[in-house]
């Protein structure tokens, strides 16, 4: 039979308080919202070049500085300025480095070495033997002076984050923090950095973390979150748990979890990196290696720290 | 001894090739100037290859690329066609987008961000609207990002000296293409009833686009012949 009277919605009806604006309000909020990032992409770029051109002419301070012990000013400049660069950047730098003659390790003053011959390939090591015989690309010797340069600008390299920038949101600041193969040697300022990265690990950080994470499994990258689409607060609670993937089979969730997880490694990695400031002068070393099996998507994990 | 000399010969034969190369280059890029509508002589577009030698060799075989810059200022014809027609919406619009051109031969195996922000700063002090680096090697890609950082101020283009050893625009199956002034462009659109974007496209990219140095939103008259039609027109509109 038919009724006059309409079906009853089984949806909830629509009542957001903060979206009482026009349509009209709406795309234009939407419209700037996007112009906005356009522009911050932009502006980040723009960094990103005039860093380079900065770091092309680096180091400033001559001996005794050299890039076993760099000055204290050029070493904070060259972390300061290198925040928004992704890796490819970070290369970029050390081809520009190249051309003006000068080693790929933005520390180091010298000229890079000039691999006299023709063919293409170099062997490094002794005499074939020994677990650091390899056989090299001579453009990649070339980038250098030294093989300990090598290192150094390797060693910074795997510390970049693989987000860009603009995608990074406000966590993305605190989390790109680079340390140097060779720190500056003249103690008074590595104290002072070494009281900020104790203070790093502190309490703050870790909700920090944990923010983070729980905007990560929400997917909420970048921007966005900031501006206000999803209030994070709101759901704080949830996170006093490890959270349950709904399904495995989502790679792209399981990919997150990864992430978090990796996340929790970093966090660790914190600690033992308070530990080198207070057994500084002691011969403990420290390697950083890139994860192997897992695409690292995040500035928050691009490696694992190990003490050897 | 007889290896020496051999090798001599290799050297010179090498140098005639870069000097032909160079040559040809030099006579694009004027033959690109002059159709863009800037003021050149004949005398300097169509230089012989004696002349050109005579003109830029150092001494001891080789082109100075340095001493092979040039500079042209648009005609009254290009200015022209760059204005901005005065309307009633617009009844005092902004002075044309063009000017003096710089053209630049760029010397070295690798060219960075130095070599980019130095010509950029060039352009700028001596008041260039345009300017045209030519390397032999391709421009490092932060080199690049120099261009749109310093667009406000000048307006730099790139080729490399392999893209102009023919001119494209002179192979029989390319075309004529001529920029529409901006009157020009509003009165087809009036009369076909279109806008803009329903034309057919050309990107800034596209050889010829850049040949002629088109500008995103200008539109380009493309004439054909035909055997059986004559010439026919068509346009395209640049993105
Ligand atoms: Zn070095």
């Amino acid at each position: 039979m038919a009724t006059s009277q309409k079906p009853k919605s089984i949806l909830k009806k629509a009542s957001y308080p903060a979206t009482t604006t026009s349509k009209e309000d709406r795309d234009r909020d939407l419209a700037l919202y996007h112009a906005d990032l356009i522009q911050q992409r932009k502006d980040i770029e723009l960094e990103i070049l005039l860093a380079t051109e900065t770091l092309i002419d680096y180091p400033l301070a001559t001996a005794p500085y050299d890039a076993s012990n760099p000055a204290p000013a050029d070493a904070q400049t060259f972390k300061y300025l290198l925040r928004p660069f992704q890796p490819s950047d970070y290369d970029a730098l050390i081809l520009e480095r190249n051309i003006n003659e000068r080693c790929g390790y933005t520390l180091c003053a010298n000229a890079p070495r000039k691999e006299s011959g023709g063919g293409r390939w170099r062997m490094v090591g002794k005499y074939g033997k020994g677990k650091d015989f390899k056989v090299v690309d001579k453009k990649e010797l070339e980038k250098w002076c030294s093989e300990a340069c090598a290192m150094r600008a390797l060693y910074v390299r795997v510390q970049l984050s693989e987000t860009a920038a603009w995608e990074r949101g406000e966590r993305g600041e605190n989390t790109v923090k680079i340390d140097l193969r060779d720190e500056p040697k003249s103690d008074g300022d590595t104290v002072v950095e070494g009281l900020e990265k104790l203070q790093l690990a502190g309490d703050d950080s870790v909700k920090k973390q944990d923010t983070a994470h729980l905007a990560l499994e929400r997917g909420d990258r970048g921007p966005a979150a900031r501006i206000g689409s999803v209030d994070v607060k709101i759901l704080e609670k949830e996170i006093q748990r490890v959270p349950e993937a709904p399904s495995l089979e989502d790679e792209d969730l399981t990919e997150r979890l990864d992430t978090i997880h990796l996340g929790i490694l970093e966090h660790v990695g914190r600690e033992s990196r308070g530990q080198k400031f207070t057994s500084m002068g002691s011969e403990k070393k420290m390697a950083i290696k890139r994860h192997p099996q897992r695409r690292i998507s995040d500035t928050l994990v691009g490696y694992d720290l190990t003490l050897i | 001894m007889s290896n020496e000399e051999d090798r001599e010969v290799k050297q010179r034969e090498a140098g005639n090739r870069e000097t032909a190369r160079l040559w040809r280059a030099w006579r694009t890029v004027h033959e690109l100037v002059q159709d863009r509508g800037y003021i050149l002589s004949e005398a300097e577009v169509k230089i012989s290859l004696e002349d050109f030698i005579h003109k830029f060799n150092s001494g001891d075989g080789n082109i100075e690329k340095n001493r092979m810059t040039f500079t042209a200022h648009p005609s009254d014809e290009m200015v022209a066609r760059y204005s901005n027609p005065v309307t009633d919406r617009d009844p005092k619009p902004a002075a044309p987008d063009v000017g003096p051109i710089k053209v630049k031969f760029e010397e070295g195996d690798s060219i960075g961000i130095k070599n980019m922000r130095k010509f950029a700063q060039e352009l700028t002090q001596e008041s260039f609207h345009t300017g045209i680096m030519i390397t032999s090697v391709n421009i490092t890609p932060a080199a690049l990002k120099i261009i749109p950082a310093v667009a406000s101020e000048t307006r730099i283009e790139t080729f490399l000296e392999a893209d102009l050893l023919v001119n494209i625009t002179h192979h029989e199956l390319v075309p004529k293409h001529v920029l529409l002034s901006k009157e020009e462009k509003s009165a087809l659109l009036q009369r076909y009833r279109l806008k803009e974007t329903q034309l057919p496209r050309i990107q800034v990219g596209d050889p010829v686009a850049r040949y002629l140095g088109l500008r995103r939103g200008q539109v380009v008259k493309i004439i054909r012949k035909s055997e059986t039609a004559g010439r026919y027109a068509s346009y395209r509109y640049t993105v």
